[in-house]
């Protein structure tokens, strides 16, 4: 490596057109067929990819589940547009805004486009929405009517008012399409994706912005936030990336007070930055959320060994006056220890190959790359840039200090001599201090919650969680779950099931049953199964009722038929009162669990029109007897304009059936609780018939990647905490010394954490990365200082006297290091997206932590331990 | 000179066309008339047992039988009408009724019994465009379409077909904005029903799929609906068609939809 930067040193030019040409090169590839599409099929484009589902592998279980079960339920994802009017007696149940909310259905029905054959966008006919679902009502005496529920937008203000009124009356709209209070509305818009929603939610909202009054529109619902934030991450990576680069650029100014000198580091993480991304993007692999943060990852990596080195620079160039003299001093001092930073830092983030999470796979692995690319970069590039820099523009740069010369330190020296000092002198009750620390912390780490919601990805001023908020308050919820029953079959060999087939038909016609009898034991010596036996009597039975020339034999032969079919429905079990009336227990348990807002199957249907059957009295509001009424009371619900809408709820075999669950909460955490819930109830209340039971749904999915990536993190982070451990004793070749630079990591890990824990942080995706973060960057400074510290030690007779020169340039530089670094990631505070608050916060904390445990603690441990850390170096000073 | 020619002979052409041509042509509501007459008016009664195959879009299929009875009120072509429909499977819905008595100029009558219920309710919906038993078909598209209900227009006359646009009177009752028949030449037979939305997009198609010859009256005898809004169809197969059966009045009445004319539907 050493060869490396001498190289560089000697043919500056040769190097730094290099890295512009494959820079360049790299930017082309992206480039091309980005721009145009199709031209370059070699070539990957830009893809991006906003979707959390993607946090799982196409093949995870979970997934394949959630997707069958929404393809057989047809069910799509929703976004939900909420209407409220605060200034109306009857709230938006007015003339004017029901004609608008008329209009913005009709024109949301009209957003579907047809790609690659496909028909996208909005899936109108599943659009709930007053002019779009049907109000099913006893219509005066023995009367029942199915009408939309608002045809047309309504002609009086009364008229508007009983359009709440008819809505209320109905469990499935109540609180879903129209709130309890009767003052707001919500439309639930099905989109045939995801990544069509910001589009449609885009377009409704110009839609919304033409209209006039003082109606108040708000768009959420999990794929529209999850879009939304995809949109605004690209948007904030323009604005905050560079916003970084410039705090550090000025930062290091402020340290170095030479412009050109100081653009090197710039220089390197650029490149590091656009040959990262650029190898993503050309190997084919999406832009996700996770991926989108690589560059704010590199940054920091890439300029901290670019400020060792600039930061030696600038206290040994003033004594020599000579580059190449300083540089080769400089590289020499820090060749190992950047290479060995460099490589645990990759390390920390390639063992994020080892979670189950693609996209956190892609995240680790090329940060890792990342990093080693900024390491080559950073060992040649600058020493190559100041070799170009003309003699004159270094003209009184650098410290004017000689050692042992006490002239004008400047301020961080002072300050950074007396701190070296009082390491030693207060060693213990450092190490107490950091002991009652970690205490805290570990206190901190019991209260750590893991929880993430893609909605809270925004901040609180965001529109989308103010829609969110408006909307929760007033619904029943805009979190999507779905609890799917499925029957068991129950497990009788086939000569039980023809046995049970037999004792039934001593209530037919006996001679009809004589027949059947004769038939099943011809069928039975055949290979088939019930099912195929039970088809083929149906079959001979129906023949024989055709053929029957009397009255009598055809009814005989017709209440055979009608036997062996009534044996064939046993197996649509969901038309069986008892296990209606089941369901309707366990949403009254989902109700009182608190984490739903209202849930919605079968049996509503069912109960809702079994009441207007039976002239709308609440007592009929029930399940009915039997399930040819259940049958049959379906077959009339059937009879409306969306007759579709049952196999959203029941598959047509009845052997599915599906809850929609509305939460107001998309917490992962709530999610979990539920889930638990429903598992010890459906433990503690066995169903009459044994069930299975399966989750799906956005919110689902979001809590199973979550439980995956902690504990996937957990797992990368342990092992890679072996790897680097290992290192650190190969490089010190001392299992101590080893030990000892994973100290500062350990507690900035714990203190960071313990942190999250008492502020009530969620422990949420951003977090879970940052561990790997911490890991890298904690652990740079540990080698820093102490490699720099076992050098020095050589040179002094004790670690007193070492102390004092270790503060002095390696402190320096690692202190300019946390300054420039920590501050530099402040503006991401700014942004309106929190995960990019939180990165930027715990890079500066870690940043802030790390310096501090490597500053105070490691003297402190090296004082209290000397005799263990230097017994070779004391021994060969007493000639040993 | 020349180019006074060819005028000479365009117009002549023109003349020959538009004289041809109307001498051909039949009046638009004569063609509507005769098919409304072939669909829902021949003979003087009519029964026939259904089997209707419900597939959704995921080609998931439902079944349901039923035997349809139909008197004539008049003579008078898309005069008032009877319909009973008697559901026969699946079982746990079997002796279901529906009882419809079509109104000219209003709405139908429409009853249905509910067997496991024990319970008669009058249908009072507010348009005849709603699914049949959870069909592709509305029942508007059983007992048939009042065809002053819509303005029809000639579009064209193939070798074999008529192809009629019809356009609703009033938007406002229907989810189409209009429908295109084609309609056979000789038997006059809708052999094609397509529907279109207000984008003008198609999105709902009828079909015939075989068509026979009863008592002397060409029959469809499986039929299709199809709609891709919400995806799937419905086949409709007809068996054991009979007309000028001698149904009396009296059964297509309350009466007898909880004891329903055994003999008539066998």
């Amino acid at each position: 490596m050493l060869i490396l930067s001498e190289r560089a040193c000697r043919k500056p030019k040769v190097f730094l057109s290099l890295a512009g040409l494959i820079s360049l090169v790299i930017v082309i590839m992206v480039a091309l067929p980005s721009l145009w599409p199709g031209s370059f099929s070699l070539l990957h484009s830009i893809r991006i990819d906003t979707d959390p589902e993607n946090m799982l592998n196409a093949e995870e279980p979970v997934r394949v589940t959630h997707n069958s079960l929404r393809h057989e339920y047809n069910l799509h994802d929703m976004l939900v547009v909420g209407v409220v009017n605060k200034s109306h007696p009857q709230g938006v149940f007015n003339q004017a805004t029901l004609a608008r909310v008329y209009q913005l259905t009709t024109y949301a029905q009209s957003l579907t486009w047809q790609e690659n054959g496909e028909q996208k966008g909005v899936i109108s006919v599943d659009l709930i929405a007053p002019s779009s679902v049907d109000n099913i009502e006893q219509a005066g005496l023995g009367s029942i009517r199915f009408e939309w529920l608002m045809a047309r937008p309504p002609q009086s203000e009364a008229e508007s008012l009983s359009i709440a009124d008819k809505a209320y009356k109905i469990p499935f709209l109540k609180d879903t399409l129209v709130s309890s209070d009767r003052k707001a509305l919500a439309l639930y818009i099905p989109i045939s994706e995801k990544k069509v929603s910001y589009r449609v939610a885009t377009l409704l909202r110009e839609k919304i912005d033409s209209f006039e009054g003082d109606d108040e529109f708000y768009i959420t619902g999990l794929p529209v936030a999850q879009d939304q934030f995809g949109v605004e991450m690209f948007q904030q990576m323009a604005i905050s990336a560079p916003a970084a680069m410039a705090l550090i650029f000025l930062l290091m100014w402020l340290f170095f007070r030479n412009l050109k000198l100081i653009i090197s580091p710039m220089i390197v993480a650029l490149v590091s930055v656009i040959m990262t991304m650029g190898l993503l993007i050309i190997t084919g692999h999406t832009v996700h959320i996770m991926s989108s943060m690589i560059p704010i990852f590199i940054m920091p990596i890439a300029v901290l060994d670019a400020v060792h080195i600039l930061s030696d620079f600038f206290d040994r160039y003033p004594q020599s006056k000579n580059r190449y003299q300083a540089l080769r001093e400089v590289m020499e001092e820090l060749s190992s220890p950047m290479l060995y930073t460099s490589l645990t830092t990759s390390i920390g983030f390639s063992s994020l190959a080892l979670t189950p999470i693609p996209p956190v796979q892609v995240f680790g692995l090329f940060v890792g790359v990342g990093v080693l690319i900024a390491w080559v970069l950073t060992i040649t590039l600058v020493p190559a840039y100041i070799m170009l820099m003309p003699e004159s523009s270094l003209k009184g740069f650098g410290m004017v200090q000689h050692e042992g010369q006490d002239v004008h330190p400047s301020l961080l020296a002072r300050l950074l001599f007396a701190l070296g000092k009082g390491t030693y002198q207060h060693a213990k009750l450092i190490l107490v201090a950091v002991l009652a620390l970690v205490g805290v912390a570990y206190y901190g780490i019991q209260k750590i919650q893991i929880n993430d919601n893609p909605v809270k990805w925004f901040a609180p001023s965001h529109e989308i969680r103010i829609a969110d908020n408006a909307l929760n308050e007033r619904f029943a919820g805009t979190y999507m779950a779905y609890l799917s029953l499925r029957a068991i079959d129950e497990k009788i060999t086939k000569q039980q099931a023809i046995n049970k087939l037999l004792e039934g038909l001593a209530s037919l016609d006996q001679r009809v049953a004589v027949e059947i009898t004769n038939k099943v034991s011809a069928l039975s010596t055949q290979s088939w199964g019930y099912g195929e036996i039970l088809l083929q009597l149906q079959r001979f039975a129906s023949e024989q009722a055709d053929q029957a020339v009397a009255d009598a034999d055809w009814e005989a032969w017709d209440q055979a038929v009608s036997y062996l079919q009534a044996q064939q429905q046993d197996k649509e079990v969901f038309k069986n009162p008892e296990l209606l009336s089941y369901i309707s227990q366990l949403q009254q348990y989902l109700l009182s669990t608190g984490l739903v807002g209202k849930s919605n199957s079968l049996t509503d249907i069912v109960k809702t029109v079994h009441r207007e059957l039976l002239l709308g009295e609440s007592s009929a509001f029930r399940v009915p007897d039997t399930s040819a009424a259940v049958a049959q009371t379906l077959m009339t619900y059937q009879g409306s304009h969306r007759p579709q809408d049952l196999w959203h709820f029941v598959t047509p075999d009845y052997r599915k059936t599906n809850l929609w669950i509305q939460l107001k909460s998309g917490d992962n955490q709530d999610m979990r609780r539920l889930v638990t819930a429903v598992d010890q109830y459906l433990v503690e209340n066995p169903p009459p018939l044994a069930l299975a039971h399966d989750w799906f749904g956005l919110t689902y999915i979001n809590m199973v990647w979550q439980d995956k990536m902690v504990t996937g993190m957990m797992k990368a982070f342990l092992g890679s905490f072996v790897i680097v451990l290992a290192m650190m004793a190969f490089l010190f070749r001392s299992f101590w010394w080893g030990l000892l630079s994973m100290v500062p990591l350990t507690v900035t890990i714990a203190l960071t954490y313990g942190l999250i824990g008492i502020i009530g942080k969620d422990y949420d995706m951003p977090v879970a990365v940052l561990s790997s973060l911490s890991l890298g960057l904690a652990v740079d400074y540990a080698i820093h200082f102490l490699a720099r510290a076992r050098e020095l030690r050589k040179r002094y007779a004790s670690w007193e006297e070492t102390v004092l020169v270790v503060y002095g340039e390696p402190a320096r530089a690692i202190t300019r290091n946390i300054i420039v670094i920590g501050c530099g990631f402040l503006p991401l505070l700014a942004a309106p997206l929190v995960p990019y608050q939180t990165v930027g916060f715990f890079i500066s904390t870690i940043l802030l932590l790390a310096g501090a445990a490597t500053l105070l603690l490691l003297p402190a441990l090296i004082r209290l331990f000397e005799h263990v850390l230097f017994k070779n170096i004391t021994k060969a000073e007493r000639g040993i | 000179m020349f180019i006074s020619q060819i005028k000479a002979r365009l117009i002549g052409m023109l003349l020959v066309i538009f004289f041809t041509g109307s001498a051909w042509s039949i009046d638009v509501s004569e063609i509507v008339s005769k098919a409304n007459n072939v669909s829902y008016y021949q003979g003087e009664d009519g029964r026939a047992k259904v089997h209707m195959s419900i597939f959704d879009a995921q080609e998931r299929e439902r079944n349901r039988d039923f035997t349809i009875l139909r008197r004539d009120m008049s003579n008078v072509v898309d005069g008032e009408q009877k319909f009973f429909v008697y559901f026969t499977r699946p079982s746990d819905v079997s002796k279901t009724v529906f009882l419809v008595w079509k109104k000219l100029g209003q709405d139908d009558d429409r009853w249905l019994y509910l067997p496991a219920l024990d319970l008669v309710k009058r249908i009072a919906a507010s348009d005849e465009r709603t699914s049949f038993v959870g069909s592709h078909f509305f029942y508007e598209d059983v007992s048939g379409r009042a065809i002053d209900e819509d303005e029809h227009e000639l579009l064209e006359q193939s070798q074999n077909y008529y192809v009629i646009k019809s356009t609703p009177k009033n938007a406002n009752l229907v989810e189409f904005a209009y429908y295109k028949n084609w309609i056979h030449r000789e038997t006059f037979i809708p052999v094609k029903t397509e529907y279109y939305d207000k984008n003008n997009m198609l999105y709902r198609i009828y079909s015939a799929l075989k068509v026979e010859e009863v008592d002397g009256f060409q029959t469809v005898t499986q039929s299709r609906m199809s709609d891709s809004r919400i995806g799937g169809y419905t086949e409709m197969s007809y068996s054991e068609v009979k007309y000028n059966v001698g149904l009396a009045d009296e059964l297509f009445s309350e009466r007898y939809l909880r004891n329903p004319p055994r003999r008539e539907l066998r």
